[in-house]
């Protein structure tokens, strides 16, 4: 076994960006459906620090990224905190699947 | 002279027409004023023309017409021709050049002919230039002065009289006696027709193009509907009108044809460039004029081509070179040089002239020169450009080259310009059509002066008031187709001229034998005029052009005189027209019986009357004609009867009228002198009557001043170097040279010019004319004069001559049987088919329509709803399936967002696997 | 096999797992738990990575911000232990399969890419940007960022690299936060009174 390069980091990436997916999917409490989100967000993270990290030319890059995706990634959690909230305070449930009141 | 005088001219015609409007817009208020206003405007307008008149005969052109000399009757055979060819020879060189300075003074020294004209109408754009022009203009040469002056001054008369004559319609209430009926007054409204009528038939005479004359033409025959029609109520007076309408317009059609066809082949209406375009056709070396060859065009010079108005015309001629062959006329070798030469265009320093003269060599140039000449040419050295047609006999000549358009031949200091002819504009006129188009115009005016065979209507537009058919159907409007064969008459090929001399003769013969019979006095009259006008009709036909004209101008006076006086008894009698209740009227009233007689002695001819005048040279005209070419014998001797005819129905009518016992009491003792206002016209009329034609010495019956004036204006669109050609042929080829038919024939009209004027034979004309008109009047004075002979006997005797002559010749039966009957025949199968078969189709039409409305209903709800209905329930189905897939579950969509994801990226990579 | 390595694979396990717990766990704290375990071990990555301040960052903000706010909301809107949220198998399978398929597609992209262009060796730590370079850059400072050329950009080339400055995007960033946390405030606030609806 070689010595950790790119594509290694490049492949946490990827799993946490496709546990994020499966817990987006497959979590009905809406709580659930945010972490997954943050997985998502984590997993690109982790992409763009390696790439950083590797290459010279995406040293700055690639950390300034991290840092805003992780300070929209705090917004979004706010938000979508705030709207879950709301989401309960109306339907006293988490439960996204309750949420189809637009379903035609 | 800087006044045109033209405009003078304008003037006078639209001075009835403002009258014309003023009483239109006043309508029944205007009562007697309208009278005034209509008479003053017609009374200015014979001012105007007046002093017109007087201005063209101070400054009349000298140069016109080729009988400049006429006045004297002496010599004037071929020496005056050797003279004046001479005169031409001496200045021969800067003949063109005055030429072109005489066209040039006409054009800014406004002499006679006053010319003008405005284009309102342009077609044929070729760019920004229209190729033709339709012209309101006018043209004032002798003939219009002379019969503006006629028509003006008769119409003033007749105005006036009218005052007297229609007095009754002032009335609020008229009563019509004949149609039972009582109405208003129709006072202005007559003289507001007899406005439009003076103007219709001034511009007529004004008019310098055909199209204009058209115009006028449909007006006037318009006016003449009008006043036939004046006492609509009547059945008679309203089928009058109608008859008169519907004949004229068989002639108008006829004429439409003409117009037609020299607009199509001349491109203008213009009188004068219609005159110069038509060119005569050559003729082959036996003398024939080929009547299958054609007309070759001579070209005037548009305005736009020179700059400034200005018609020269251009002598070009052909040379048939396959026809020079054919005739051997020439040997091969110069047949071939003259080959080399087809088509060429000279430049300027080198005419053709003398490209021909080194071609072919002196003597075979002077050859060809001399036979140029006899086809027409003027002479070679006049035109740089001569056409040497291709050798294909019938191919269309070309113009003579691209370059060709404009020549100076150096001859006139650039004023005379010689144009070849474009390829396009020269064109050539079969001598059929000529004489189609020639016979066409001939038959509007065969319509309109009402001559064989649509004379018919003639006699029934005497339902009219009676000054009415003095103005209309004596003395103008039915004078316009006798002066519209006047004025066109260079139009006319020798073929028409001869059937218009045939048809004059006819008129004139026929319409004498009925007048005979006839007892109402207007209808006396009308037949009168009817073959009068046959007989200014065949002096037109027979080339006596100037005698046909006088005799139009002199019989306008009398007639005039003769209708007005009928009038006046007619009034006097209350209404009374039949002459066979009338009688012994002369002590009633004097001055119409004095006035009248005078008129009768003018009709029949008495020496020192006008009629005497123009008697004498219509039938010297036809005597010539008949001498030079005997076959037509009846074209005199015809006439001669009728001379006799003529002087005998008049006197009838007036022995019946004014002398003899009163036949109707009742008639006899209402009859009156008619008031002033009457009579003196009638006593202008009988002064003109008789001086109008007297010359320096009234005893000569060839010395008239006014057929001489008329003669000075003998069209000189038939070539006046016809004169000088004689002389020129005669000299060079001599008598057994070839002769052509044309030539001939010009010859042949220049002979007959000259017999004209032979002193013996207008003597022996006039001797046997006088002679006829004396046994005609002594039989009217042994009949009903004296008594001698009973005339009801007479006619039980003939009683099938005079049942023929009563039914004026069967001719309205024949037409009734040839015409009207299958008319109304063809009118009963038009209606039988527009009843069965069209409206038959309709219905059937709308029966199939409903069925197949029926049918596209069905169609409409089945298969067009139904696809509607499909593609609704279609759209529906798919939406209800594509519901599952929105599930609303954000779940599910994020699923499907990472499927997608995957798809997408699996298909692009499997197409990039594709294509790399 | 270096230490670092050594340490990268630990962590990098550690955080794949803790990940794969969170979408398997059922109950939302524990799902929590492990959530914080995955970004923990992220920092742990970035640190290895030499991000020092990403790491940091990462740590305050996730572990010590968003996380507790998870929880928080876990606690606001709990209904009583153990509600059954769970989905139904036939969603676990078909969300496997895509996700597997995911996964071998993010995989199979980064294996087939040339990364020829990458140095050779692994760049030395110390070479590392540090905080003030960071810093710099927010601020739009010319020297925070060294001149290169882009490897991989289409053309004939490599194009020059621009100078970096993010001092617009900095800022953009946090009136974006500001208005966030207005937002959240405002969507958060306690609206009783029109009743509960199930």
């Amino acid at each position: 076994m070689t010595s950790v390069g790119l594509q290694e980091c490049l492949l946490v990436g990827a799993v946490l960006f496709v546990a994020g997916i499966l817990c987006m999917v497959t979590k009905r409490n809406a709580i659930g459906i945010l972490m997954g989100s943050e997985l998502v967000l984590n997993g690109a993270n982790v992409n763009f620090v390696a790439f950083a990290y590797f290459h010279d030319l995406f040293n700055i890059e690639g950390q300034i990224f991290a840092l805003f995706t992780i300070v929209m990634a705090a917004a979004e959690a706010a938000i979508a905190l705030a709207i879950v909230l709301n989401f309960y305070n109306n339907h006293v449930t988490v439960d996204v699947d309750a949420a189809e009141d637009l379903k035609g | 002279m800087d006044f045109d005088y033209g405009l003078l001219y304008v003037v006078a015609t639209l001075l009835p027409l403002t009258s014309f409007l003023i009483l239109f817009l006043g309508g029944r208020r205007m009562g007697r004023l309208g009278a005034y206003i209509a008479t003053a405007a017609i009374g200015l307008s014979c001012v105007c023309s007046l002093i017109g008149a007087t201005a063209y005969f101070l400054n009349r052109p000298e140069h016109h017409g080729h009988h400049g000399t006429v006045h004297g009757h002496h010599g004037h055979g071929h020496d005056h021709n050797h003279a004046a060819h001479g005169e031409k020879q001496a200045d021969h060189g800067h003949d063109h050049k005055a030429d072109a300075h005489e066209t040039h003074k006409d054009e800014h020294d406004h002499g006679p002919p006053w010319r003008g004209s405005i284009y309102w109408a342009w077609v044929g754009w070729t760019g920004d230039k229209p190729s033709m022009h339709l012209e309101l203009g006018y043209h004032v040469d002798g003939l219009t002065v002379l019969m503006f002056v006629m028509v003006s001054f008769i119409a003033t008369l007749i105005h006036i009289f009218s005052m007297g004559y229609m007095a009754e319609e002032l009335q609020d209430r008229v009563e019509d006696h004949q149609a039972h009926v009582t109405r208003k007054g129709r006072y202005s409204r007559f003289f507001m027709f007899l406005s439009l009528f003076c103007f219709s038939m001034l511009n007529l005479i004004l008019a310098n193009n055909l199209f204009q004359v058209f115009v006028s033409w449909e007006l006037v025959g318009i006016c003449s509907y009008l006043l036939i029609s004046f006492y609509y109520e009547r059945h008679s007076a309203s089928t009058a009108a109608n008859k008169a309408f519907i004949v004229n317009r068989v002639g108008d059609a006829g004429f439409i044809i003409g117009l037609l066809i020299f607009w199509t082949y001349c491109g203008t209406f213009n009188f004068e460039e219609i005159f110069g375009q038509l060119r005569c056709p050559p003729a082959d070396a036996h003398g024939k004029n080929s009547l299958a060859g054609q007309i070759v065009r001579g070209r005037f010079v548009p305005e736009h081509d020179l700059g400034e108005r200005k018609y020269l015309a251009v002598v070009e001629f052909r040379l048939d070179v396959a026809q020079l062959e054919r005739d051997a006329a020439f040997d091969k070798a110069t047949l071939e040089k003259l080959r080399t030469l087809n088509g060429k265009s000279f430049a300027r320093a080198k005419t053709f002239r003398d490209a021909l003269e080194t071609t072919l060599g002196q003597e075979e140039f002077e050859k060809l020169e001399s036979r140029l000449l006899v086809a027409g040419a003027r002479t070679i050295s006049e035109g740089p450009v001569a056409v040497l047609f291709p050798p294909e006999p019938g191919d269309h000549p070309h113009g003579v080259g691209p370059d060709a358009e404009k020549f100076d031949d150096g001859y006139g200091d650039g004023i005379y310009l010689a144009v070849a002819p474009k390829p396009n504009q020269y064109r050539s006129m079969p001598y059929w059509l000529l004489v189609l188009g020639g016979i066409g115009i001939f038959l509007g005016c065969v319509g309109k002066s009402a001559q064989f065979p649509l004379q018919v209507w003639l006699p029934d537009a005497m339902e009219g008031p009676t000054p009415v058919s003095a103005l209309i159907h004596a003395a103008t409007m039915v004078a316009a187709g006798v002066y519209l064969v006047g004025r066109a008459f260079p139009l006319f090929a020798p073929d028409v001229l001869v059937i218009i001399a045939y048809v004059g003769c006819i008129t004139a013969f026929v319409a004498a034998t009925i007048a005979i019979v006839q007892t109402d006095i207007k209808k006396v009259l009308a037949y009168s005029t009817v073959s009068q006008l046959g007989f200014m009709m065949l002096a037109l036909g027979v080339g006596g052009w100037a005698a046909g004209l006088f005799h139009l101008i002199t019989h306008a006076f009398f007639k005039a005189l003769l209708f007005l006086g009928s009038g006046s008894v007619i009034q006097g009698c209350h209404h009374e027209q039949d002459m066979t209740r009338m009688g012994g009227l002369f002590p009633k009233m004097k001055i119409t019986a004095v006035t009248m007689l005078v008129g009768v002695l003018s009709i029949a001819g008495t020496p020192l009357f006008a009629g005497w005048y123009s008697k004498d040279a219509v039938l010297a005209s036809a005597l010539s004609f008949v001498t030079l070419r005997p076959q037509h014998l009846l074209l005199f001797l015809l006439p001669l009867i009728t001379a006799g005819l003529t002087a005998f129905y008049m006197f009838r009518l007036w022995f019946l009228t004014f002398t003899g016992k009163p036949r109707d009491e009742h008639v006899f003792e209402h009859a009156h002198e008619s008031p002033y206002v009457m009579t003196v016209p009638l006593i202008i009329l009988a002064f003109f009557s008789v001086t109008v034609a007297w010359g320096l010495n009234p005893l000569d019956a060839t010395g008239s001043a006014l057929e001489h004036a008329i003669h000075h204006e003998y069209p000189a669109a038939m070539p006046d170097r016809v004169a000088e050609d004689e002389a020129k042929v005669k000299a060079e080829i001599g008598n057994d040279g070839i002769l052509p038919a044309l030539v001939a024939y010009q010859l042949d009209k220049n002979a007959y010019l000259n017999v004209l004027h032979l002193p013996s034979l207008h003597e022996l004309a006039g001797g046997l004319a006088l002679l006829a008109a004396g046994i005609g009047i002594a039989m009217a004075f042994v009949v009903y004069g004296f008594g001698l002979l009973d005339p009801a006997q007479t006619k039980a005797q003939f009683f099938s001559v005079f049942r023929f002559l009563w039914e004026k010749w069967y001719f309205d039966d024949a037409y009734d049987v040839m015409f009207v009957r299958p008319a109304h025949v063809v009118a009963g199968w038009a209606r039988w088919f527009d009843l069965k078969v069209i409206d038959g189709i309709i219905d059937n039409l709308a029966s199939g329509t409903v069925r197949l409305s029926w049918f596209d209903g069905r169609f409409d709800l089945g298969i067009i709803d139904g696809l509607v209905n499909l593609t609704a329930n279609v759209v529906y189905g798919v939406g209800s399936w594509l519901r599952i897939f929105q599930t609303g579950s954000i779940r599910n969509y994020v699923l499907f967002l990472a499927l997608a994801a995957v798809g997408i990226v699996a298909v692009l990579s499997y197409v990039v696997a594709l294509a790399g | 096999m270096s230490f670092a390595d050594f340490l990268f694979w630990i962590v990098a396990l550690w955080t794949g797992l803790s990940a794969v717990m969170v979408v398997v766990t059922q109950n939302i704290v524990r799902a929590a738990l492990w959530l914080l375990f995955t970004l923990a071990g992220t920092a742990g990555l970035f640190f290895l990575l030499g991000a020092d301040f990403v790491g940091a960052v990462q740590l305050l903000v996730y572990v010590g911000g968003i996380l507790i706010l998870l929880v928080f909301g876990v606690m606001l809107t709990a209904q009583g232990p153990f509600v059954n949220l769970r989905a139904g198998a036939g969603e676990w399978a078909v969300s496997i399969v895509v996700g597997l398929l995911l996964l071998g597609l993010l995989v199979s992209a980064f294996l087939m890419t040339d990364w020829r262009f990458l140095p050779a060796q692994p760049p030395d730590p110390a070479h590392s940007r540090y905080v003030n370079d960071l810093g710099l850059a927010l601020l739009g400072s010319r020297d925070a960022t060294p001149p290169g050329t882009l490897p991989g950009a289409p053309g004939p080339e490599p194009a020059e690299r621009s100078r970096v400055a993010y001092l617009l995007p900095f800022e953009i960033v946090s009136v974006h936060l500001l208005v966030v946390l207005i937002g959240a405030a405002y969507l958060a606030r306690a609206r009783r009174r029109r009743g509960a609806r199930t």
